[in-house]
């Protein structure tokens, strides 16, 4: 009788401690279980990816990023001589530079307008940019369309950087227009990748045997090195046939893609861009169109671009000076 | 043998009681705002997307809400706080997981000063911490008030010397909340 009598208290032991404990553990599991039913509340919403680009430029060309609503933009850029072209005449390219300024405006988070005059060939141009999709955890890219219009303000007859001679026969003739689609994908906090299929239109070009139309492909990216200095790089290839060119006028082909390797060094409000490129070019029909520079030959000119960011936004109070 | 099973009757009930008793009183759309103030720079942000959930019974408490969801007026300025300060894709969230300290009745309507303790985790890092506030119940609504300070050193969130002038050494942080019965 005895036995059972302990047994019995045993097993009441057993089992007081038994409840005692998942009673416990429901007690300490309480705060996370009210942490997974916020989590699930929390996570309908997507997550938009930010600052797959540092800026709204790559290099020469755009990238996916457009500026916040009401703010503003201004871009200072310089491409200066070749390298190559000596200290005593040129001191390394650095005594004559290619200018472009410009400004660009936030209509709303994800559409842009922008213009600019560009001191080679005299150009104006005006281009605006809408993010159609953006990348977040449910959407794998960022899509940003692009279209853009540039005016030659040359006096007709003017040298080109090819070296040919450009008449105009009217206004119209100085127009070009392209068209691109900007798709970029973060791959992480580090890494972004950027294909941009670009179409460029010329109303006038320098020698029939040359194409009006023109398609190419860009591909791009970055790798942040640190959290303020990236490395860049941009790449565009035209799909042109030089054939027809060099055929009728016993010429080599004038234009060769664009390429251009640099930083980005972000400082507050400013992004600085300095980089290496074949091109002098710095709006779309210039440099991915007309690039004359070749890499292999050693044209290469040193530019940079520099972006300060100002915000209109209500509430937004700098007490800096 | 009917002692046993009573006992285990009586605790089953109170077990399954303590888990279904509870209130739960929830929001995710908390507002929470950081303010930094320095001679050079006046710097706030507002999260309206803040997520809490608060159990009257044993007056447990989560807060959580997204970086990302802070919105600053100059936007450049909330790209370099999730891309250079609280590198918001590693740490997407803040959370704070504690407990109201004070043995208060909050669903009995009435104005009770409170005292959060539990752990605070930014950028990855927990920390222990001891909010004070305020909750304003009217039975179905739970209204929370608080305010604390927090050293981003403390999180491990690096400020280069040449902004130092300008981001406080103590953030601000101040929270507004409806929590709601469910």
């Amino acid at each position: 009788m005895r036995t059972i009598a302990s047994f019995r208290k045993t097993l009441q032991a057993i089992l007081i401690l038994g409840f005692l404990g998942v009673f416990g553990l429901t007690k300490a599991k309480a705060q996370d279980d009210l942490l997974s039913i916020l989590n699930e509340e929390q996570s309908k919403e997507p997550v938009y990816t930010m600052a797959t680009f540092k800026a709204s430029r790559l290099i020469n060309g755009q990238s996916i990023e457009t500026i916040s609503k009401n703010h503003l933009n201004f871009w200072i850029s310089h491409r200066f001589g070749a390298v190559n072209s000596g200290f005593v005449a040129n001191f390394f390219g650095l005594d004559e530079a290619k200018i472009r300024l410009g400004l660009e405006y936030g209509l709303t988070d994800q559409w842009l307008i922008g213009a600019g005059r560009s001191s080679l060939d005299k150009t104006y141009d005006v281009y605006t940019k809408y993010k159609l999709f953006r990348q977040s955890n449910k959407f794998p890219v960022t899509v940003t369309g692009l279209a853009g219009w540039a005016i030659n303000t040359m006096e007709t007859g003017f040298a080109m950087q090819s070296g040919s001679e450009m008449r105009f026969n009217s206004n119209l003739e100085r127009y070009s227009y392209w068209g691109q689609t900007l798709i970029a994908r973060k791959v992480n906090e580090k890494l972004s990748f950027q294909v941009m299929p670009t179409f460029l239109h010329y109303n006038k070009v320098e020698d029939p045997s040359l194409a009006n139309d023109l398609w190419a492909l860009g591909v791009g990216g970055r790798y942040k090195l640190t959290k303020r200095f990236t490395l860049s790089g941009e790449y565009y290839h035209s799909f042109t046939d030089p054939g027809i060119y060099e055929a009728t006028t016993g010429k080599s082909y004038p234009y060769h893609d664009a390429i251009s390797i640099g930083v980005d060094i972000e400082t507050g409000g400013h992004v600085f861009q300095l980089h290496f490129t074949n091109s002098r070019g710095m709006i779309e029909n210039q440099f991915i169109g007309q690039t004359v520079g070749a890499w292999e030959k050693g044209d290469i000119f040193y530019g940079f671009n520099i972006a300060r960011t100002f915000s209109f936004d209500k509430g937004a109070k700098h007490k800096d000076k | 043998m009917k002692s046993i099973i009573n006992l285990f009757m009586l605790i089953f009930f109170l077990h399954v009681g303590e888990v279904y008793a509870q209130t739960l009183y929830g929001t995710t759309l908390g507002e929470v705002s950081l303010y930094s103030d320095t001679p050079i720079e006046t710097i706030q942000a507002v999260n309206k997307k803040s997520g809490a959930i608060l159990n009257s019974s044993n007056r447990e408490l989560v807060v959580q809400m997204k970086i990302t969801d802070f919105v600053f007026p100059n936007k450049l300025m909330q790209e370099h706080f999730n891309e250079n300060y609280m590198e918001s894709e590693r740490y997407p969230t803040a959370t704070f997981k504690g407990k109201i300290k004070e043995q208060v009745d909050l669903e009995t309507p009435g104005t009770y000063p409170v005292t959060a303790e539990g752990s605070l985790t930014i950028h990855g890092v927990s920390k222990p911490v001891t909010v004070k506030g305020q909750v304003v119940s009217n039975g179905t609504e739970l209204k929370l008030d608080f305010k604390f300070q927090v050293k981003p050193e403390e999180y491990q969130i690096e400020i280069p010397s040449l902004v130092i002038t300008k981001i406080a050494e103590l953030i601000d942080i101040s929270g507004k909340m409806s929590l709601a019965k469910r």
